[in-house]
C-alpha cells in the first residue's frame, strides 16, 4: 500500500507535536507544511525533508496531500476547512473545530455526504480512563444519570497578558471558553450527550483584558438529567491541567481523571467486578500502549485513529466533525447566557 | 574506551514534586508534604543512609534551592553523583501556551539573568535567530536550564521525554548528535536521553551511530508507559551492548500498580545497568534498596 501523504497546516505548539506523533507511522509520509511564520518555516525548510509553504492554499496546489491536519487558530479553521473541502482532502482538525456555529453543521454534512474522514481533537474521547467510563456508562453500570459536574482546572494564565494575539479575542477563538472548557463541554457531550438547556452561565477574567479566565455553566436535559461546568485556567494551584468528572445516577456514581476513577455501586457488580462500594480503577489498570509516546496515549491514539479510519472506508471517526458541531453549539449557547442572564 | 559506569541506584526527585502519573490527589498530597524544604532534605539523607549516592534531579522552580543546599553544605554530606534532567517541561508549555513558541523561548533565554549576562546571552542569542540554527538555540537553553547545577558533581544530563521523545518523532540525528557532543564537552558529563519509547530510540541510535549514551526509561512488569510493548523492551535490553548504551529503569513500580517486591523480581531478570526510584518513607527507601540487585 503506498503511504498517505499528509500536509500540516499551522506549525505551532499543536501542529508541532502532531508532526512528531504522525511521523511515526509507518504508513504516513509528512510531504509538506504550511505556516505563515517564516522563522518557523525556514527551520522546517532546513531540518526536515517536507515542502513549506507561507500560504496554506499553495499547500493544496502545489502538493495535493491526501488528508491535512489544521493546527492553527480557530478562526482561520472555517476558511480552510472549505478550501480542504474543495480539494476532496481527510482533515484532522485542533478543537473548536470552527468559532462558526452555522459553518459547523454545515461543513459536517459536506464532508459525511463526499465520504472525506473528518476528525476533530477533542482528545479526551481517546482518553483510556473517560473510555472506560464510557463504557460504564453505556453498561448502566451506574443506572440513570440523575447529576454530574465537568471541572477543568490548570495555570495556563498566571499573569496579566497585553492584550494581543489571537488568545486575546473570543472571535478568533482564544479564552478559556474555546480553548481549555471546550474539552469540558465535549467529554459531558461524549459521557451524558448534548444538554436540551444551558442555563446560569457566569465568565470571569482574572488575568486576560478581553477574555474570560474561567467559566460556569448548567446543563439541563429532557430526561431530567442536570449538571454543572467549571473551568478555571488561571488556577495557580495545579501544577498542570486537570479534567475531573462526577456523574451520579440510580445506581451508583462515579468520579473520573484522565488518570484514575472511583465506582461507587449500590449493589454488587459481578459482572463488571465492582463490589458494593467504593472500587478505584487506575490508569495503570485499564490503559493500552501505543506504539509511538510523545504526550500521553490519547495523543497517539487519536491521530493513529484518524489515519486507521482513512485506511478503512466503513470506519467512522470517533470524534467527528458532527461531534464538534455539537460542542460548538453548547458553547454558543453559554455566551449567549451569559450575555442574556448573567450579568448583575 | 567503556563508559563511565553510572551508579546502580538513583534516587529520584518526582515524589517531591507533586508527581504522580496514577493519581492526582496522591500527588497533591505529596506536593503538601513537601512543600517544607526541610522534609525534602531529610528524605534525602534517608537515601544516603541507605547507601544510595547518585541524585536524578529536574530543573524545576525548587531544584536551585535544593542546588544551592546541596553546595553550600557538601560537607555535611557523602560525595554525591547529580543527574539532572532538563527542562521543566511545564515551564515551558504554559509559557508556549500563552506567548506563543518563539516569545516563549525568548523569555526563558533572557529572562532572570543578571545584566552582563543578558548583554552576552542577547547577542549570541540574536545570532541564533537570524542564522535559525537549532544546534545554538538548543546550546542556550540548555544552558539556562544547566545553570543551577553549576558546582555539583555531574555524572549524566538527562533530556526529559518530552522533549526526547518529540524529536524522535522528528527523525533528527543531527540535533541528537549535537545534544550528545554539548554534553560531552561543555559539561564533561554523559548525555541522557529519557524516553517512552526505548526500543524505538536505541535502534534509531544504533542505526545513526550514537553511542556512549545512557538511556532511561519507564520498565515495569505491567508494560506502563512503555511503548510499544513489554516485549520490545525486554528483546532491546538482552541485545544491548552498555558499553554502547547504558540502561536505566524508571516507574519500576508503574506508579505503585506492582507490589516492590514483585517489582524488582521482574527488574533484576533484566540486563539494566540502573535503577531511578522515588520514595518518601525509611521503610520503602531501605525496602526497595535491598530489593534491586542488578
Amino acid at each position: 500500500m503506498s503511504k498517505i501523504k499528509i500536509g500540516i497546516i499551522g506549525a505551532g505548539r499543536m501542529g508541532i507535536t502532531h508532526y512528531s506523533i504522525i511521523n511515526s507511522h509507518p504508513q504516513v509520509e509528512i510531504s509538506s507544511i504550511a505556516d505563515p511564520s517564516g522563522l518557523m518555516l525556514s527551520m522546517m525548510k532546513k531540518y526536515l525533508p517536507v515542502k513549506t509553504f507561507k500560504d496554506y492554499h499553495e499547500l493544496f496546489k502545489k502538493d495535493s496531500p491526501d488528508a491535512v491536519l489544521v493546527c492553527t487558530p480557530p478562526n482561520l479553521h472555517n476558511d480552510i476547512l472549505k478550501t480542504t473541502f474543495e480539494n476532496k482532502t481527510h482533515v484532522f482538525v485542533e478543537k473548536p473545530y470552527t468559532t462558526d456555529l452555522n459553518q459547523a453543521a454545515h461543513l459536517a454534512h459536506l464532508f459525511e455526504k463526499e465520504g472525506l474522514v473528518n476528525q476533530v481533537g477533542y482528545v479526551n474521547r481517546f482518553n483510556d480512563v473517560f473510555k472506560e467510563v464510557n463504557r460504564l456508562i453505556k453498561k448502566d453500570v451506574i443506572g440513570k444519570l440523575i447529576r454530574f459536574k465537568s471541572e477543568m482546572f490548570s495555570c495556563t494564565i498566571a499573569e496579566p497578558d497585553d492584550g494581543s494575539g489571537w488568545r486575546s479575542s473570543r472571535e478568533k477563538g482564544g479564552g478559556a471558553v474555546y480553548e481549555m472548557a471546550a474539552h469540558a463541554i465535549d467529554l459531558v457531550n461524549y459521557l451524558v450527550g448534548k444538554p436540551d438547556k444551558v442555563i446560569g452561565s457566569n465568565l470571569n477574567s482574572i488575568y486576560s483584558k478581553k477574555v474570560e479566565d474561567a467559566v460556569s455553566s448548567t446543563f439541563v436535559y429532557k430526561n431530567g438529567c442536570s449538571g454543572t461546568i467549571y473551568v478555571n485556567w488561571s488556577d495557580t494551584a495545579y501544577r498542570k491541567p486537570t479534567n475531573k468528572i462526577e456523574l451520579f445516577g440510580t445506581k451508583g456514581k462515579i468520579q473520573a481523571d484522565q488518570h484514575s476513577y472511583k465506582i461507587y455501586c449500590n449493589e454488587d457488580d459481578p459482572e463488571q467486578g465492582f463490589r458494593k462500594g467504593w472500587n478505584t480503577r487506575y490508569i495503570t489498570d485499564v490503559f493500552e500502549n501505543v506504539p509511538f509516546y510523545v504526550r500521553g496515549n490519547e495523543f497517539t491514539s487519536q491521530l493513529y485513529h484518524f489515519i486507521d479510519c482513512i485506511q478503512t472506508s466503513e470506519k467512522k471517526s470517533l470524534c467527528s466533525f458532527s461531534h464538534g458541531a455539537d460542542a460548538q453549539e453548547v458553547i454558543h449557547r453559554i455566551f449567549n447566557d451569559y450575555e442574556l442572564n448573567g450579568k448583575a | 574506551m567503556n563508559m563511565d559506569a553510572i551508579d546502580k541506584i538513583v534516587f529520584g526527585d518526582n515524589q517531591f514534586f507533586g508527581i504522580n502519573h496514577m493519581s492526582q490527589e496522591k500527588a497533591q498530597q505529596l506536593a503538601e508534604k513537601f512543600f517544607d524544604i526541610e522534609n525534602i532534605y531529610n528524605v534525602y539523607r534517608l537515601a544516603f543512609d541507605a547507601g544510595v549516592r547518585g541524585v536524578m534531579l529536574n530543573s524545576n522552580d525548587r531544584a536551585k534551592e535544593i542546588c544551592e543546599h546541596f553546595r553550600d553544605n557538601a560537607s555535611q554530606y557523602p560525595a554525591l553523583h547529580w543527574y539532572p534532567s532538563i527542562p521543566y517541561p511545564h515551564k515551558y508549555a504554559n509559557l508556549v501556551a500563552e506567548k506563543g513558541i518563539f516569545p516563549a523561548i525568548n523569555e526563558v533565554l533572557f529572562k532572570d539573568n543578571s545584566a552582563r549576562k543578558v548583554m552576552g546571552m542577547i547577542s549570541k542569542g540574536s545570532a541564533a535567530v537570524v542564522t535559525k540554527d537549532a544546534v545554538k538555540l538548543m546550546q542556550l537553553l540548555i544552558d539556562v536550564e544547566m545553570k543551577i547545577f553549576k558546582g555539583l558533581d555531574i555524572k549524566v544530563v538527562f533530556l526529559q521525554n518530552i522533549i526526547t521523545d518529540l524529536i524522535l518523532g522528528y527523525d533528527l540525528k543531527d540535533i541528537f548528535y549535537e545534544y550528545c557532543e554539548y554534553i560531552r564537552k561543555k559539561y564533561d558529563a554523559l548525555p541522557g536521553l529519557i524516553t517512552q519509547n526505548m526500543p524505538y530510540l536505541k535502534q534509531k541510535f544504533e542505526d545513526w551511530g550514537i553511542t556512549k549514551v545512557v538511556i532511561c526509561a519507564s520498565y515495569n512488569k505491567i508494560g506502563y508507559l512503555m511503548s510499544p510493548d513489554v516485549e520490545s523492551y525486554e528483546k532491546a535490553a538482552q541485545q544491548n551492548n552498555p558499553d554502547d548504551y547504558q540502561l536505566m529503569a524508571m516507574s519500576t513500580l508503574a506508579s505503585g500498580a506492582v507490589p516492590a517486591r514483585e517489582a524488582y523480581d521482574f527488574i533484576n531478570r533484566q540486563r539494566l545497568q540502573s535503577v531511578v526510584f522515588g520514595a518518601s518513607s525509611k521503610r520503602n527507601i531501605d525496602e526497595t534498596v535491598s530489593l534491586i540487585d542488578l
